[in-house]
């Protein structure tokens, strides 16, 4: 195919979206409307995922270490705790340190009374936190068998409930973001298809004077990606302003989150890349590959 | 040139046997009127030619291409050796005059240059070249029909098939499409035409191929009041 005619025909695509402007209309708005809908469910999604896995992350176990271990001894103990692969990080907290913390957190009266006691009752600590909450209760025990272990303490019975809460908000997260997905795509292929069938006589026309189907569907693949970028852009302009409305009223009462220990929302900055991307690619696509399809059918004449 | 041996059709959805072991034979450079009742089978005729439809047996040879044989992806090579014209115009309301001729010589790639000159002289044999910027559905009938022969004949195809061009149109102006169609055929041409007015056969005369039932039951060239003044 020569140049000339390969512009004509995105030529031709381009201003077949102004000529054939009602249907392309209802073809942005459907796109609009389903990018709109998947995104904002996915991003919902993406948000409360981050806010269980931040109160994952605050769910210590905590390791007491033997009186009897030197700081040789704690040393190679960190060593082999690291060694765990379910083991995210891990940190030393000193009995100085759990002492100054304790006192701290009393009254005058209390810390009067034992500020003068002789000997730090507390021991030695390792604090750490795990990759996989799932398997918090295998890695205590493992943990148990190591030498210069006291005792651990773990929150075994709140990382049950966070387990059930995460796979049950999976589950629920995935077939809300599918099920839009398909009423899309089944909306999205009829519209195509009625604005296709709209210009079946064009289509038969061409058919007749000789055209192949690949002169006949390239202008439609072009108007169809063209809708669909366009209505991508729409959809990432609404979205940032819903977005950022909901993260506004959020993070205003920034407190909040700490003190529940939570990870704070994304910015809508941090997503703008992957989000930008996925949309601008769906929107291409099915406008693109769902126009071209619902054109096959018309050509076989 | 056009060949059938033996064609017959049969219409899978309503069972009814449109064509009969029909033999024809439309040499280059002929001028043929093809005639006959309602329902005879002469649209069915022409969808042959186009390889619209498949002939239920015998065999159909249209420029050199044997249509039994031809494949899906070639059918556009054998159209593109063929100008249609329907009764209903079948522009495309969404491309200029212009464009509508242009586009069957955009189909086959032609050089830009050569389209800018071709189709203006081509719209100037049919009598339009102050419509061309219009779109159809700002011209008459007779205008629309006369846009389609601009488009039948802009690739100098080497047939031209017409199913009742005429039968839209103001019976007037009818003479005036069968004039052109007779000058295009004079330049070498072959024409083949489907119509229902007898008073424009008798005029024109030529050779006359009448079908009833799905069977030709006369096929013979025959003078016209046209040549005898
Ligand atoms: N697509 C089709 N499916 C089923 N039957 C058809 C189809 N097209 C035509 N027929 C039948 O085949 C027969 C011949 O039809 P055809 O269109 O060839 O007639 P015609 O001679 O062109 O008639 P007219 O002068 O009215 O246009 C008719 O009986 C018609 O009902
Ligand atoms: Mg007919």
């Amino acid at each position: 195919m020569k140049i000339s005619s390969f512009r004509y025909l995105v030529s031709q695509g381009i201003t077949g979206i102004w000529k054939n402007r009602m249907m392309t209309f209802a073809s942005f708005c459907i796109l609009l409307v389903s990018l709109l809908m998947v995104g904002l469910a996915s991003l919902t999604a993406i948000n409360l995922t981050r806010i269980i896995s931040g109160i994952e992350d605050k769910s210590e176990v905590v390791v007491v270490i033997s009186d009897n271990a030197d700081k040789a001894a704690e040393a190679e103990l960190e060593e082999h705790l690291k060694a765990i692969p379910n083991v995210n990080s891990i940190e030393l907290y000193s009995k100085e340190e759990a002492w100054n913390g304790m006192l701290d957190s009393m009254t005058e009266e209390e810390r009067a009374f034992f500020k003068y006691a002789d000997e730090n009752p507390l021991p030695d600590t390792y604090r750490l936190t795990v990759k996989d909450i799932e398997l918090m209760s295998e890695t205590t025990a493992q943990i148990e068998t190591l030498d210069f272990v006291e005792s651990t303490q773990s929150p075994t019975t709140f990382a049950d409930v966070l387990i059930s809460i995460r796979r049950i908000f999976t589950i629920l997260a995935t077939a809300v973001v599918a099920a839009l997905v398909v009423v899309s795509l089944v909306i999205i292929s009829n519209t195509t298809r009625a604005s296709v069938f709209a210009r079946r006589k064009e289509i038969n026309i061409m058919k007749y004077v000789g055209a192949t189907n690949a002169f006949i569907r390239i202008p439609f693949f072009v108007e169809g990606m063209i809708v669909g970028l366009i209505a991508a852009l729409g959809a990432l302009l609404m979205t940032k302003f819903a977005y950022e409305g909901v993260y506004n009223i959020f993070s205003d009462d920034s407190v909040i989150w700490v003190v529940m220990g939570m990870k704070k929302l994304y910015s809508f900055n941090e997503l703008l890349f992957p989000v930008s991307v996925s949309y601008l690619a769906a929107g291409a696509v099915i406008g693109a590959v769902g126009t071209s399809i619902s054109t096959g059918k018309h050509l076989k004449v | 040139m056009v060949e059938f041996q033996d064609v017959s059709v049969t219409y899978n959805s309503s069972g009814v046997d449109a064509l009969n072991k029909v033999n024809l034979k439309i040499n280059d450079g002929d001028f043929a009127f093809v005639v006959g009742p309602s329902g005879a089978g002469k649209s069915t005729l022409i969808k042959l030619v186009l390889k619209e439809i498949d002939a239920t047996s015998g065999t159909v040879l249209v420029n050199g291409f044997n249509l039994k044989k031809l494949r899906r992806s070639k059918v556009p090579a054998l159209r593109r050796t063929i100008g249609v014209v329907f009764q209903d115009f079948r522009l495309i309301p969404t491309m200029t005059v212009y464009e509508n001729v242009a586009f069957v010589l955009r189909v086959i790639d032609a050089p830009a240059k050569y389209i800018r000159s071709r189709v203006p002289y081509v719209i100037s044999l049919v009598g339009l070249s102050d419509k061309a910027k219009c779109y159809p559905t700002e011209l008459s009938g007779g205008e629309q029909q006369r846009v389609a022969l601009a488009r039948a004949l802009v690739n100098d195809p080497q047939l031209i098939i017409a199913d009742e061009p005429t039968g839209n149109i103001d019976p007037a102006l009818s003479y005036e499409i069968v004039e052109l169609l007779k000058g295009i055929n004079e330049c070498g041409t072959t024409i083949l035409m489907v119509t229902h007015e007898h008073d424009l056969v008798r005029y024109f005369g030529g050779r006359i191929i009448n079908i009833n039932k799905g069977s030709i039951d006369f096929d013979e060239v025959v003078g016209g009041a046209h040549d005898e003044n």
